[in-house]
């Protein structure tokens, strides 16, 4: 047989890796910050950019998209060119990979902390962002579907058939969910309203979890676990029946993080039964990992690459078994919301990518740099750190969700509430808080440590840009053994295993989408359900632009706690038809302040005025920070920026928000009446001076809107459906 | 204890032997009830946080046993070896558990169902699926069939249904309790307190609940200075104590009587009209009438049980709960 030579690229795995302990780092700092702003509010300094609201999805998704996607495009290289016997198809494809991946991250960077957001989560950059991403993830996937195309192994490993979903996967999650309507070159509308846009945003949120944080990784593991510990992998029958498990199921199981919402019930239910059928699947992972380390269990005592991978893959376990449980309705009345969520969305995120991360990091650099790691004491002292870094982060977390869950639904004997004011179940949690910033402390201690025993470690070698390989070419025909498994024929059809991929993720979405968007009755409308004033309009972009929906969700459910807390006078629960208009949906995700969906009317204009001015004004000891650059003082202009707000009003035209053409025509002179009228009613307290045209105002519109729409229908407030 | 008699513990067994997806009913912002109904004993079961703990703790003795009894076979292995029986020829209970369980092809005898698969050096085995995982999966499967077959042709109620059956349930436990205790006091029978103990509460309530619009001293904030003679509202504690307990949701009082219990509002009311004739810091300027109580010659702890004052707020009642 002919041999034939070729060179692996090593460079470009490299790149991907140090951009990823780069963004980590950072991406962890920022986490730090934003956790240490729960326990000190003043650490936003009274400056936009460095304010909770905005930082939170800063964090994310630099430790989504910049930390694991680095990381995980790093270790796809690495792996892909060594399982196909094949250099990457393009190096310029790569360079764009590269080099576009980090330009969007600096984008994310940038525009984030600015306030420009779409408001979705893991979803939050705008429109051109949004482009560009399809654009890069389209260069990786064509990159690594012709390396594939001109591969020297005949079929394909595991671990590739889970990067070809992650491919064909992402782009179809980030192609629908990013549908968006653009106004300006930096805001947009979602296409879809309220509960559909609920809908389809964690069919993605859930789904960016699956097959970004998930199904690649699980690729990784197939590569580097066996690699590390030099054992054949447990079982190739295992591999087959939970890949294709997995990616069917998971698809499904967005609507878990809509339980006991406005989401029509059948939907509800398809999350909940999906997300139990995944433990299988998603243990299947786990114990072919693990029992692959059978034979090797001594290894893992001395190889501290073993030891981050084996609690890795623990940590997977763990939040792939408590993932569905979390989907039972019963436990996710009582867990969602709460800092629960976060608890368990940090096992999988510090512990499974994390840890998995690391030791691959630890057992590839030395490999690329032809040397060998600069200090297993190090290392290990980083695996311990680190592990004790995640038991610090979630299991205060952990107590933190049951206490605050408790403390809201408990109630007196005489049917008041033991906690009526929402902030006593706050300021309990800030022990927790603080325990939960020491945990990441200790994350970061160790990512420290890893910096330092990686540059010592590559200033000792040398990297193999051109790593010299040699392997026969495929012949042409081939033909099957007799007796093999069935799989191995689609193993050997890359196209095929594309397109399968692609179908068996599609019948998910396209059930339970479609008919929430089509069929009427599945959001049955309310009169009384108007669109909001261009005043509100702006109010509520402002509302985006501060990411209050990262603290504040607006969706009172269906429970005696929630009714009486948030609308004590018509104890009404939120229903599909409030959200209409809503472009896009501002549920939320947790309530580290109150639901604000009844909000309007409950307090006087006055009351938020000095609340926003300083919310420890009206409530002593709150958590919130300051959001003083909505106020035209201390000689800062905060007027209303209304150059958009026709356009605006038109796209939500374009959207089916039915404003009267004699409203757009008009809604300049609407909106100087109603802010007028809000600045009178303030200015009547002689502590406050303001001008129609602030910011605040425009935010006061919108908060004192919200939920009274449904207040003018006594007949339906009354009659429950 | 005769354990067949115990109801929680019948109610136990019953709930271990049945479908699990029954585990979905449960609505936790029920109080917990003594009594289980006829198809919602799971749901008594687990809305009792002692019983959940019961559970767990057997669980947890369990765990404690084994590892005991494990670390003294390994402390007899190390001390007194001899004492040991060889092993029998046939397989432990254990090992052929999980040789059942699981199905591996021992390590020794990998080589048999080692494939030809090699990629970049990984080889990989053809292991059977382990039984306990399949046999784990097909039950996530008729759990979900289950479920739907529950929640959707059965009629197992929606969470709406849930929410109503929990509003009626805390109705009527909230009216028995008020039964019981009499804490019944409303506008037509509330009367200013005077003692201290009851005056120490409602200062109590009033510092965490009304401060942030009335000002610790009354003077008002956002709220209406509560320390002149002017009331917007009327005036002397029928006045005062309905205003809290409906308020004036559009001028941005709002109702209290879900978050404070009657006797509660009558504290805060109380409280709140010590305030009178006292000097705020910094006081707001007078709002509304100044009040003139009709029946102020009376003695004040003999209040107007039958003061007429408007009564637009009850509407609102109905409205509620």
């Amino acid at each position: 047989m002919q041999m034939e030579r070729f060179r692996y690229d090593n460079a470009i795995v490299r790149n991907f890796i140090v951009a990823s302990i780069l963004w980590g780092t950072v991406g962890f700092l920022v986490g730090l910050w934003v956790a240490l702003e729960l326990i000190f509010p003043q650490l936003n300094f009274e400056l936009p950019f460095l304010t909770f609201g905005r930082l939170r999805a800063l964090h994310t998704n630099a430790v989504i998209f910049a930390f694991v996607g680095n990381a995980m495009f790093g270790g796809i290289y690495y792996s892909l060119q060594r399982l196909l016997k094949a250099r990457m198809a393009s190096d310029l494809l790569s360079a764009i990979h590269f080099w576009g991946w980090q330009l969007i991250i600096v984008a994310a960077a940038i525009t984030l902390p600015m306030g420009i957001t779409s408001s979705k989560e893991y979803a939050e950059l705008e429109w051109p962002i949004d482009i560009a991403i399809a654009l890069v993830w389209v260069a990786f996937g064509v990159n690594m579907i012709s390396t594939i195309i001109k591969r020297r192994e005949r079929h394909l490993y595991v671990a590739i058939w889970f990067y070809i979903a992650t491919f064909v996967t992402v782009a179809v999650l980030h192609i629908f969910n990013s549908l968006e309507l653009p106004v300006s070159l930096f805001k947009s509308y979602s296409v879809y309203a309220g509960v559909q846009d609920a809908l389809v945003q964690w069919w993605y949120g859930h789904n960016a979890v699956a097959f970004f944080l998930t199904t690649p990784i699980l690729g990784l593991m197939y590569y580097f676990l066996p690699k590390a510990a030099n054992r054949p992998v447990y079982s190739y029958r295992l591999s087959i029946i939970h890949f294709w498990a997995l990616i069917f199921l998971y698809i499904w199981a967005g609507p878990h993080h809509l339980l006991y919402s406005a989401l029509p019930d059948w939907a509800q239910s398809l999350g909940t039964v999906f997300s139990v059928m995944l433990i299988a699947p998603s243990w299947g992972g786990m114990i072919n990992g693990l029992l692959t380390l059978r034979g090797a269990w001594d290894k893992v005592r001395e190889s501290v690459v073993l030891k981050f991978f084996v609690v890795s893959v623990t940590a997977y376990g763990m939040s792939t078994f408590e993932g569905p449980m979390l989907s039972l309705k019963n436990i996710n009345a009582i867990a969602h919301f709460t800092d629960w969520i976060p608890a368990h969305v940090h096992i999988g995120t510090l512990g499974w990518n994390g840890f998995l991360i690391f030791g691959m990091i630890y057992w590839l650099m030395p490999k690329i740099y032809r040397t060998s790691l600069f200090s297993d004491k190090m290392a290990n002292a980083h695996f311990w750190i680190g592990t004790l870094g995640i038991l610090f982060w979630a299991l205060p977390m952990y107590v933190a969700g049951f206490t605050q869950s408790l403390m809201w639904k408990d109630f007196n004997p005489d049917g008041t509430l033991a906690y009526g004011n929402f902030l006593e179940t706050v300021t309990q949690l800030i022990p927790m808080y603080a325990l939960r910033a020491l945990g990441g402390t200790l994350y970061i201690v160790g990512m420290v440590l890893l910096i330092i025993n990686v540059v010592r470690t590559v200033r000792s070698g040398e990297l193999l840009r051109e790593e010299e390989a040699e392997a026969p070419a495929l012949e042409r025909a081939y033909a099957g053994h007799k007796g093999e498994h069935w799989h191995r024929w689609i193993e050997r059809k890359p196209l095929q295993m594309t397109f399968w991929s692609l179908v068996v993720i599609l019948i998910g979405g396209i059930i339970e989408i479609v008919p929430t968007i089509l069929i009427k009755s599945n959001i049955p409308t309310i009169a009384s359900v108007k669109p909001y004033t261009a005043l509100e309009l702006e109010g509520r972009d402002i509302y985006i632009r501060e990411g209050c929906n990262a603290c504040h969700s607006q969706m009172v459910r269906p429970f005696r706690s929630e009714v009486v807390r948030y609308d004590p006078v018509h104890q009404q629960y939120s229903m599909a038809g409030e959200y209409v208009y809503d472009h896009p949906h501002l549920w939320g995700s947790k309530r580290t302040g109150p639901d604000l969906h009844r909000e309007g009317g409950k307090y006087p204009h006055s009351w938020h005025y000095n609340h926003m001015w300083d919310p420890t004004s009206m409530s002593p000891g709150s958590l919130m920070p300051r959001y003083t650059w909505l106020y035209s003082a201390n000689g800062r202009d905060a007027s209303l920026n209304t150059s958009l707000t026709e356009k605006k009003l038109k796209a939500m035209v374009q959207l089916g928000v039915p404003y009267t053409e004699e409203y757009i025509a008009n809604w300049e002179e609407e909106l100087n009446m109603q802010a007028k009228s809000i600045a009178d009613e303030l200015n009547k307290d002689p502590n406050i001076k303001v001008q129609p045209r602030e910011e605040i105002v425009a935010l006061i519109a919108y908060l004192q809107r919200l939920g009274t729409d449904i207040k003018k229908e006594p007949a339906l407030a009354l009659n429950q459906p | 204890m005769n354990h067949r008699n115990n109801p929680r513990f019948f109610a136990a067994w019953t709930a271990v032997m049945s479908s699990a997806s029954g585990l979905m009913a449960q609505t936790p912002t029920v109080p917990a009830t003594a009594t289980a109904e006829e198809g919602r004993w799971l749901v008594d079961f687990f809305k009792d946080p002692i019983q959940i703990g019961f559970v767990v703790g057997i669980g947890m003795v369990l765990l404690a046993l084994y590892s005991i009894n494990r670390a003294l076979n390994a402390l007899r292995e190390t001390l007194a070896p001899e004492t040991i029986k060889a092993p029998k020829a046939a397989p432990s209970w254990y090992s052929s558990l999980m040789k059942g369980a699981t199905k591996a092809t021992p390590i020794e005898r990998e080589a048999d169902v080692m494939l030809d698969h090699d990629y970049d050096g990984i080889k990989e085995l053809d292991n059977s699926l382990p039984p306990w995982w399949v046999w784990g999966f097909y039950f996530t499967i008729a759990f979900s069939v289950v479920y739907l077959i529950r929640y959707h042709i059965l009629g197992e109620p929606s969470s709406k249904k849930e929410f109503e059956i929990a509003m009626a349930d805390a109705k009527a436990s909230v009216e028995e309790y008020r039964k019981k205790v009499g804490d019944a006091v409303d506008e037509t029978t509330v009367v200013l307190l005077t003692e201290a103990g009851r005056i120490a509460s409602g200062k109590k309530i009033y510092e965490s609940n009304c401060v942030a619009c009335h000002a610790a001293d009354g003077g008002g904030l956002v709220g209406p200075n509560l320390t002149d003679p002017n009331w917007i509202h009327g005036g002397g504690i029928v006045n005062v104590f309905k205003t809290i307990k409906y308020g004036v949701p559009e001028k941005g009082m709002i109702s209290w009587k879900d978050q404070l219990s009657p006797t509660q509002m009558q504290d805060v009311a109380s409280y709140v009209l010590t305030f009178q004739g006292t000097a705020p810091a910094a006081p707001k300027a007078p709002e509304g009438e100044v009040w003139v109580d009709a029946a102020a010659a009376e003695p004040t702890t003999d209040a107007p049980a039958t003061d007429s004052t408007s009564t637009p707020a009850d509407s609102l009642s109905t409205a509620a709960l």
